[in-house]
């Protein structure tokens, strides 16, 4: 199992969770639907693909119960024949973030609960401060390579 | 707001396709799917109805290459255009580092590419964003339809481009246009990232 973090604080939260649900695969996600990070079997789904409905999901879902009950529905869970998926929201003082977790015969709903909570309590504490970015990224002149590749991409080259 | 990852060098950014319905935002993606080579692009997923027409979004991955030493990847997302789905679009837009706005070149489409301007331009609003701070480029589609039936691109930015933005005519069922469109807004979100941020 391997793991890839854009935000280096989100890894041993995440690992950890993973690890005690005993579930295949942890997505943390921004609301955007760009992931954050990831761990477990990724070939368990598409990943880009599965972040991207899973913040469709996410929103909608959030945008119905405002509109029917005053505030978002939050949590979701779907028991699939082999594989199960849960969906929730965590809070920290980064920011909200989403949570995508697989999981199959060696864990259960009710143990990724448990643990969605604590993760979501350790995840909180251990965000750190937003970072202000003050450095450019990328070189100035960077147009030279955008176009060198977009042609190859689009066998222009 | 792109993703930059130091550790794995990769950045990723959210471009939303914009504009009325049938103005072409689905096909600019079919055409740029396409194109693009296998191994350089994710699985295209289309959430439509049962006529194809845009019922969430489309949402198709992209990998840039590498620039200035980061593999750059951008997902390319469409909204719904029926003005019905309102509350969809704005769900779609949320983190936008860019946005496509198709217009349909029709003359009688010219009201309806009006009023998704304003709908976008309120959407980004309603989310705190300064629409004259988000990267933007306009596609006037449909060029290749017959003269009397369309607007010229001059005509058509008397009427939606007042910020001046970069502008393309196109025919994205063909291609003309489509390439160009995404060059563009390509060099503007990345510009972003090209400068301190004061």
């Amino acid at each position: 199992m391997s793991i890839t973090a854009v935000e280096p604080w989100v890894e041993i939260p995440l690992r950890k969770f993973v690890e005690e649900a005993r579930t295949v695969l942890g997505l943390l996600l921004h609301p955007s639907g760009q992931v954050v990070a990831q761990f477990g079997f990724a070939r368990a789904v598409d990943v880009m693909s599965a972040c991207a409905l899973a913040a469709a999901i996410h929103a909608s879902a959030g945008e119905l119960g405002k509109q029917l009950d005053g505030k978002p529905f939050r949590g979701l869970h779907h028991p699939g024949r082999d594989r199960q998926l849960y969906l929730a929201e965590a809070a920290t003082p980064r920011g909200t973030f989403i949570f995508l977790t697989v999981f199959d015969q060696e864990s259960s709903l009710g143990l990724v609960r448990l643990y969605f909570d604590e993760f979501c309590k350790s995840l909180a504490a251990a965000a750190p401060a937003a970072p202000r970015r003050v450095e450019p990224v990328i070189e100035e002149r960077f147009e030279q390579e955008l176009n060198r590749n977009l042609s190859a991409l689009f066998g222009r080259g | 707001m792109s993703l930059v990852n130091y550790a794995t060098r990769e950045i990723t950014c959210k471009i939303v396709y914009y504009g009325p319905g049938r103005s072409g935002k689905t096909t600019n993606l079919h055409y740029i799917y396409g194109q693009v080579p296998e191994d350089r692009k994710g699985k295209m997923v289309s959430l439509a109805t049962q006529t194809d027409r845009t019922l969430f979004f489309d949402f198709l991955p992209l990998d840039l290459g590498t620039i200035s030493g980061f593999t750059t990847k951008f997902q390319l997302y469409t909204v719904p255009g029926q003005v019905y789905y309102q509350t969809t679009r704005k769900l779609v837009l949320q983190g936008a580092d860019g946005v496509v706005f198709v217009a349909d070149s029709q003359a009688r489409q010219l009201e309806e590419n009006i009023e998704s301007f304003q709908d976008l331009h309120a959407n980004l609003a309603e989310q705190g964003i300064d629409a004259r701070a988000v990267p933007l480029v306009i596609q006037y589609n449909k060029q290749d339809l017959p003269r009397d039936l369309i607007l010229t691109p001059p005509e058509l930015n008397d009427a939606l481009n007042f910020r001046g933005v970069p502008e393309f005519g196109a025919d994205a069922l063909h291609g003309p246009g489509v390439f160009e469109t995404l060059r563009s807004i390509s060099e503007l979100v990345l510009k972003r990232l090209s400068q301190p941020v004061r």
